[in-house]
């Protein structure tokens, strides 16, 4: 029996609403309504309006659609992979335990992992027991065969330069599989592990080079080793997901059918939360998670997503060459008051491009405080003054007046921009906020030519701050301020060149405190991702990794 | 009338054709890089070599041509940047819905509109007429998007009277195919209702006048002395007075209505061109974005071509011209 859950009466909130119903007239014009309605509903649904809730099938609202199956082919998103990893299994699933320390490794078709002594070896023995859909092992092949699409120029994976330090993936036998290294890293499991293991049987009867020209071909051969597989696609709506017989965990998943809803729109999404169409909804705004507080049949989760929000003051300009009129404008700038009006608390003031909320953060980093006065007092140290007074100072005859450019799109930054302008304006820095189209917008960040940005960035497991921070990245690289300091330079390198990933911690909070003191980029805030869900759920637990992490366990109470 | 076809024909096809390279060069000469990688993990090499695979490392007049002949030739639009598939399927999956969309608002808008057109008619000048105007005005001033937010809220999410979004329930594809049809019915009525909205007021008000301005000329005065009723007069040759600028209505609706559609679908989570090409403005996917305008303009010089014959067909002056 399906279930019509929007046909249920739900409590109003706004007190709009309050005024509508109490309306006599208006209420019973609209009875009419909800009778034909009501009916209709009836009809399609062929049962009583509240019928009780089918505990096998959950909806997951999304604004995204889900193009294809082969991650290989699209760009990375972390909407993708969260939805991939439902019905093709990697090696090894990173844990979310990047709050504690370096990343941990759960198996998923591997059963073991074990490293030769000179670490050039790695030898992956795969689950036993492990199945495709279809019935047919998991094998070394398998994992092989992964490899060379990964590494096939026509494929033009986009991270197929992740893979550059294994030499070779042997297939030792039907369930042995040893990667071989070029050079140790402290990323060497990340590097073989995370990507989807593909099926060769399936997959390989299509040459690579058609693979770019054809992703609806995949979903016509989908193969699964995960909890789910796909039931049904409707392009541009929808994608089904039901339960995959041949999983190995035999119990899992708990839920029958995944049914995932395509918006454009993160409020109507929100809005089909709240009138009972959808059971989860990711990746929604603000305003909208503090629509949906206030129901008690509905929770917001608000979890990290390892991202930043920052401005990059172009250091080639003269206005920004010097570290301390760009510690005066981190002075100047209100970060709490943007958390608290624009984010709605659904943020955190930001110091470090190494989140809160990351084992690395440096813990005794504190965010420069808003104090208008000491930015004055730091700007005149620095040689600015208002000498011709008209309100905006000026330093060797110039002045301080920049252009504050963001990518348009972002309706959140924007606001937040106003906020930075008159904080700016307050003490002498005329800021114009300016929104460019991103394809306009990114050549010029790429080749420092602006005054000075803000963006957002989210940092990987890797925290690796040589693609920002390295001088080497000047230049068509994403160190967009041009800030070159020898120091950071060496400092990520050694990073870089340790095989254990915690044995550097002290080298990052020694990185985190010169970026915090030459402020090239003003961290403004880290952004919470949020999710809304029916509280009837359980299991719940979406992560930065993945909205829809541990998805085989999410189960109705 | 066959020349008159033709030559509407031709105008339409060269108006395409002005649209498409209009829309390139707006692309192509905008300063930038659609492929430039917005992640700092993902290495500038990857991008030369989708540059590549897309043909964008070619001069931009071999662009054009290329783009032009795929377009012209085999109603190629080239590859989604962000998913890969052929723009023309990602376009042809989102075409009947906002054409649904479309319709049913067309045809809700000529049924309010006219209805109500014909109750201010009837007493012109009475309470119920300035209701009316009043009410065509109202409506005809607040934007779709609005209405369409407020449908939502108080229909949807308050009442629980019709789907608060979507073209169908989840997992519809199990449903037979009468029940398929009631579950999208279920789903059309309120953002048609909206949509059709904001024109009715505008139809309202040429009905009323035409009709009145009806009973002013020497065919309404010697239908009234021939003694035929007053719903006959106003009904039958009243709106068949009205008819001609009813349809001219259309031609100029027809885009707005296209446009309108664009933000209904948003508002209403409506899975047709409007969502298609903001999920594809939001990830800076050219090839579809191009795309949609593309069908968006043949849509709209559709609409202009059908309502130029049809108005051709009823008022023979036109053809003459």
């Amino acid at each position: 029996m399906r279930r019509r859950r929007w046909r249920r009466s739900l409590p109003i909130q706004s007190h709009t609403l309050e005024r509508y119903k109490t309306d006599a007239v208006y209420d019973d014009s609209v009875l009419a309504l909800r009778l034909g309605a009501g009916l209709a509903a009836a009809l399609v649904a062929g049962c009583a309006p509240d019928a009780p809730r089918d505990t096998t099938r959950l909806t997951v609202g999304m604004r995204f659609e889900y193009p294809t199956p082969n991650e290989l082919i699209v760009p990375p998103t972390l909407g993708h992979k969260a939805i991939t990893s439902q019905f093709l299994l990697p090696l090894m699933d990173e844990e979310p335990d990047y709050r504690e320390g370096p990343p941990s490794w759960n198996p998923a078709l591997a059963e073991t992992w074990e490293f030769s002594e000179d670490r050039l070896a790695l030898t992956v023995r795969l689950r036993a027991g492990a199945r495709w859909s279809d019935g047919q092992p998991v094998t070394a092949d398998d994992v092989r065969f992964s490899w060379q699409a990964q590494t096939d120029p026509d494929v033009a994976w986009t991270f197929a330069t992740a893979k550059e330090a294994i030499a070779d993936v042997e297939a030792v036998d039907e369930r042995t599989v040893r990667f071989r290294f070029s050079r140790a890293s402290p990323t060497q499991l990340a590097d073989a592990a995370p990507e989807a293991v593909l099926p060769r049987h399936a997959w390989g009867e299509r040459p690579f080079g058609e693979w770019r020209s054809d992703p609806g071909w995949f979903f016509e051969n989908p193969v699964a080793s995960g909890p789910f597989l796909i039931e049904n696609r409707t392009p541009g709506r929808e994608l089904v997901l039901g339960r995959n017989p041949e999983y190995f965990e035999a119990d899992l998943p708990r839920l029958d059918r995944v049914v995932l809803r395509t918006a454009a729109d993160g409020a109507a999404l929100a809005t089909q939360l709240l009138a009972g169409e959808l059971d989860v909804v990711t990746g929604i705004g603000a305003a909208d998670a503090e629509r949906i507080e206030g129901r008690p049949d509905l929770r917001v989760h608000a979890y990290s997503s390892r991202q930043y929000t920052f401005v990059s003051w172009n250091t080639g300009r003269p206005q920004f060459e010097d570290a301390a009129t760009r510690r005066a404008l981190a002075l100047a700038v209100d970060r709490q008051a943007i958390v608290d009006t624009v984010w709605r608390g659904y943020a955190r003031a930001g110091s470090s491009p190494i989140p809160s909320d990351v084992w690395a953060r440096d813990p005794e980093l504190e965010p420069w405080r808003h104090d208008r006065e000491a930015a004055r007092a730091a700007l005149a140290e620095a040689g600015w003054s208002d000498g011709d007074g008209d309100g905006v100072l000026e330093r060797g005859g110039k002045p301080f007046s920049f252009e504050l450019a963001t990518f348009a799109g972002a309706a959140a930054r924007w606001d937040a921009m106003q906020m930075i302008q008159a904080d700016l304006r307050a003490v002498g820095i005329d800021a114009q906020p300016r929104r460019f189209d991103p394809n306009a917008l990114l050549p010029r960040l790429l080749g420092n030519d602006f005054d000075a940005a803000v963006a957002g960035f989210a940092i990987d497991t890797s925290l690796d701050l040589r693609p920002t921070f390295h001088s080497e990245s000047i230049g068509g690289g994403h160190n967009w301020a041009a800030y070159a300091n020898p120091e950071v330079d060496a400092l990520i390198e050694s990073v870089a060149g340790r095989l254990d990933p915690q044995a550097s911690l002290e080298d990052l909070h020694r990185l985190q405190r010169i970026l915090h003191d030459d402020q090239p980029m003003l961290v403004l805030w880290e952004p919470l991702s949020l999710a809304a869900f029916d509280a009837e759920l359980e299991s719940v637990t979406p992560n930065a990794l993945s909205p829809l992490a541990n998805l085989e366990e999410w189960a109705w109470r | 009338m066959i020349r008159f076809v033709l030559r509407r024909l031709l105008a339409a096809a060269v108006l395409f054709l002005i649209v498409l390279t209009l829309a390139f060069a707006a692309v192509a000469l905008a300063p930038g890089d659609p492929l430039a990688p917005s992640d700092p993990r993902i290495p500038p090499e990857q991008a030369e070599r989708l540059r590549a695979l897309y043909g964008l490392d070619q001069p931009v007049p071999v662009q054009y041509v290329r783009w032009l002949g795929a377009v012209g030739l085999r109603w190629d639009w080239g590859q989604s940047y962000r998913t890969g598939q052929p723009v023309a399927d990602v376009l042809f999956e989102a075409l009947p819905p906002t054409l649904l969309l479309a319709g049913a608002a067309l045809l809700a808008q000529y049924l309010l509109g006219i209805g109500l057109g014909l109750l201010a008619a009837f007493r012109p000048n009475s309470w119920l007429d300035l209701g009316v105007r009043v009410a065509s005005l109202v409506v005809y001033a607040l934007p779709t998007f609005w209405v369409g937010l407020m449908a939502v809220l108080v229909l949807a999410v308050g009442l629980g009277v019709a789907p608060a979004g979507g073209m169908t329930s989840a997992a519809a594809f199990e449903l037979g195919p009468a029940a398929a049809a009631l579950d999208v019915l279920a789903h059309l009525w309120l953002p048609a209702l909206v949509l059709g909205l904001s024109m009715a007021g505008d139809i309202a008000r040429y009905t009323r006048t035409s009709v009145i301005e009806f009973q002013a000329t020497e065919a309404g005065r010697a239908a009234r002395a021939r003694g035929l009723s007053e719903s006959r007069i106003l009904l039958v040759h009243g709106l068949a007075h009205a008819a001609p600028r009813l349809l001219q209505l259309a031609s100029v609706s027809a885009p707005l209505l296209l446009s309108g559609a664009v933000v209904a679908e948003v508002v209403f989570a409506w899975p047709g061109l409007g969502s298609a090409t903001l999920l594809a403005i939001q990830s800076r996917d050219i090839p579809v974005v191009l795309a949609a305008t593309a069908y968006g303009a043949v849509l709209v010089i559709a609409a202009s071509l059908a309502a130029d014959l049809l108005l051709a067909r009823l008022d023979p002056r036109i053809r003459a011209e």
